[in-house]
């Protein structure tokens, strides 16, 4: 066990499995902020598409509708916030955050109501199959590699085919052009015909959907057992909202932010098994407060921010009219 | 194109019976979505609304005590709210309040546990609201100032901060060693040590209540906050960089002094908050802001940033919060989530009753009336 390959493997290998769910909720933040929407609802919208997801997955033991739920019930959080800022003219800021404590409020009602009845994961042998890894042949047999990237659960591969299909949609299809569009000037969009509206909602659901479904991979991961005091969430959506930052609004760059920030996350566990591990290069690593290694996402995201608006947006995927509320009428 | 099912069209200022009436009904509204969610969970939704409104201070046997402890949660809402309001006019978006509000603490924490010994009560609170107000205060210009330079993201930046600062005061919460004098030397494992006597918050006997010095403080706060706002040229200022940082610029205004003067004395003000926390606390704590720089959006906000506005909505939050909590003891399936739960259906009833305020509503096919 303290063979040091070993901790490596297992330390590449958590990397991965603790920190995709950042994955699903940067790449559903990019979409709704690509659509000119700044919703600081992740934390809030990714617990409801858990508890949700997970209830759902259990009674149905079924990993597909689990995924079907988290996937409805955070883009309904989505559909609430596209009603109260695109119709209702409402501010992001404030919707948003309000989706985040309302999301949480519910979380705990629904866990806490549910109480001694809570569904096992063990009582969803189907839910849990669908979780365990699954090896690729030939390529889960390299060293190390195959078993942190080709060994993994079926919703890692879920992840990143979801980073990739959206990045392809945004810069290569005719409605991610447009979409890129109402987030830059939807004023423009709109007097070439784009219905700005109805690609917000349809993006806004969409962009919360794909967060739901990393609520819904934290619920699996956790083996699905409530605690009345912490979250599944536990900070991840907001560490989701910087990543979009740090990856530049670009999903592909996302997969690599999600896991240099899943590598800082998962250090903080492994920080002292890798000093075990190996002495003489590594043992400085459990002399490194803890605290650091939660603060770095967010300190390396200020730096990105401040350093993007020193060059002055230039190669910034940031949208123009990002948190800004379009009103037809004072166009 | 196709006209959207129904869209808004702005009016002008709705008359207050109107604005009465739509904001009673959003409430009056999101109560009800919180009893059928109680009714759900076989809570009777009358005797929890009951419990909750009054607090459980009838028939309790410290009466004064369940007051005092509202004081103690009312406070620090009241001043953040206040505060964020500020920054909120001049359409800064400061959401960094946690972030403000940590560092207040944690500077009028080590202003406590380095001079409390030496210096007598009354200097040593003023010292402690002095050093959160400046602690607070250059952590928001920060924020500000590179707005301001750069045109760096405010919103983004300052949630950043957020957690950077909380990490930042876990570091000293956890961390035991020699030079750490926040922490209790008795204890194995690390603990926040209790302030020395003289930094705790001052008590005003009033019979068998103990008036919290930092109310007074508060609502002294506020009248000053309102008359600034409403009869200063500073205060004018604000309203104006907010409404059209160009108008302001036009009329010779120099906007980004104006932005970095407003955002320091409201992050101040957040620190100076954390501060008071700490004295009436007496104690350290690693997560001090009980989400006050979260809900202090929310209550700002539901005032339309207006002072005296505040000074209701950050009453009637603190019941719903405080109301909760002692109401939910009582049930096992409710704990006190369920005032983050209504506080969030409340914002959102109230936003939408906005709309009917603020737009009137045409639907698709039918004419605009008068038009």
């Amino acid at each position: 066990m303290n063979d040091p390959l070993n901790v490596m493997t297992l330390f590449l290998f958590n990397i991965v499995l603790m920190n995709i769910p950042l994955l699903y909720g940067t790449v559903g933040e990019i979409v709704v902020e690509k659509a000119g929407s700044l919703d600081l609802g992740v934390e809030g919208t990714m617990a409801v598409g858990a508890i949700f997801g997970y209830l759902a997955g259990c009674m149905a033991d079924s990993l597909i509708v689990g995924l079907l739920a988290a996937f409805l019930a955070a883009g309904l959080c989505g559909g609430l916030f596209a009603l109260l800022t695109v119709s209702f003219q409402a501010n992001q800021n404030v919707t948003g955050l309000t989706i985040t404590t309302f999301g949480l409020g519910l979380y705990f009602f629904v866990g806490k109501g549910i109480g001694e009845d809570w569904p096992a994961l063990a009582s969803a042998p189907a839910l849990a199959g669908g979780f365990a890894p699954v090896e690729i042949p030939l390529l889960s047999r390299i060293p190390v590699a195959g078993k942190a990237l080709f060994s993994q659960n079926p919703l890692v591969y879920l992840g990143i085919v979801t980073a990739a299909l959206v990045w392809w949609y945004l810069n290569c299809t005719k409605a991610g052009l447009r979409l890129r569009a109402v987030g830059e000037d939807p004023a423009a969009a709109d007097s070439v015909g784009v219905d700005i509206v109805r690609y917000k909602y349809v993006h806004l659901i969409a962009g919360s959907g794909i967060m739901g479904l990393g609520g819904f991979y934290m619920a699996l991961n956790m083996s699905g057992s409530f605690e009345g005091s912490n979250c599944w969430i536990n900070g991840f959506g907001w560490i989701a909202i910087a990543l979009v930052i740090f990856a530049n609004w670009d999903p592909l760059l996302a997969i690599l932010g999600a896991m240099v920030f899943g590598f800082f996350n998962t250090l903080q566990i492994y920080a002292g098994a890798l000093a075990g591990a190996f002495p003489e290069p590594l043992g400085w690593l459990s002399s490194v407060p803890p605290q650091l290694y939660k603060a770095l996402p967010f300190l390396i995201t200020a730096i990105v921010l401040v350093a993007s608006s020193v060059r002055k947006r230039e190669g910034s995927g940031q949208p123009a009219a990002l948190g800004l509320n379009y009103f037809r009428e004072e166009r | 194109m196709r006209e959207p099912l129904f869209r808004a069209v702005k009016q002008e200022g709705a008359g207050p019976v109107r604005q009465l009436m739509a904001y009673g009904t959003a409430v009056l509204l999101a109560l009800a979505v919180g009893a059928a969610l109680l009714a759900v969970q076989g809570v009777d939704p009358i005797t929890f609304y009951k419990q909750m409104l009054t607090m459980g201070i009838p028939g309790s046997r410290y009466p004064w005590r369940a007051v005092e402890n509202f004081v103690k949660l009312f406070v620090p809402l009241l001043i953040v709210s206040l505060a964020l309001a500020l920054a909120f006019k001049m359409r800064f978006w400061n959401i960094g309040g946690e972030g403000q509000f940590i560092m207040g603490a944690f500077w009028a924490g080590f202003a406590a546990m380095r001079l409390g010994e030496r210096l007598p009560q009354p200097v040593m609170v003023l010292v402690m609201a002095l050093c959160g107000a400046l602690g607070g205060g250059l952590y928001g210009i920060l924020a500000a100032a590179l707005k301001v330079r750069f045109g760096t993201n405010e919103t983004l930046l300052t949630l950043m901060l957020n957690y950077i600062a909380l990490y930042f005061l876990q570091f000293f919460a956890e961390t035991k060693a020699p030079w750490n004098f926040f922490l209790d030397p008795g204890s194995a494992r690390p603990k926040f040590a209790k302030f020395p006597g003289s930094a705790q918050m001052i008590l005003i006997p009033v019979g068998p209540f103990r008036l919290n010095l930092s109310l007074i403080a508060a609502l002294v706060l506020c009248a000053l906050i309102f008359v600034y706002l409403n009869y200063t040229k500073r205060g004018y200022e604000i309203a104006v960089v907010g409404d059209s940082p160009s108008t302001a610029r036009y009329a010779g205004m120099k906007v980004g002094r104006i932005v970095i003067r407003t955002v320091f004395l409201s992050a101040a003000l957040i620190g100076m908050a954390g501060a008071f926390h700490m004295s009436s606390a007496g104690v350290m704590s690693a997560s001090p802001t009980n989400d006050v720089g979260w809900t202090g959006i929310v209550v700002a906000w539901l005032a339309k940033l207006d002072t005296m506005g505040i000074l209701v909505v950050s009453l009637l939050i603190t019941v719903l919060q405080f109301g909760c909590q002692t109401a939910s003891a009582a049930y096992p399936s409710i704990d006190a989530n369920f005032a983050n739960l209504l506080q969030g259906v409340i914002l959102f009833t109230v936003l939408a009753a906005d709309l009917f305020t603020r737009f009137k509503i045409v639907v698709r096919g039918r004419k605009e009336a008068g038009k």
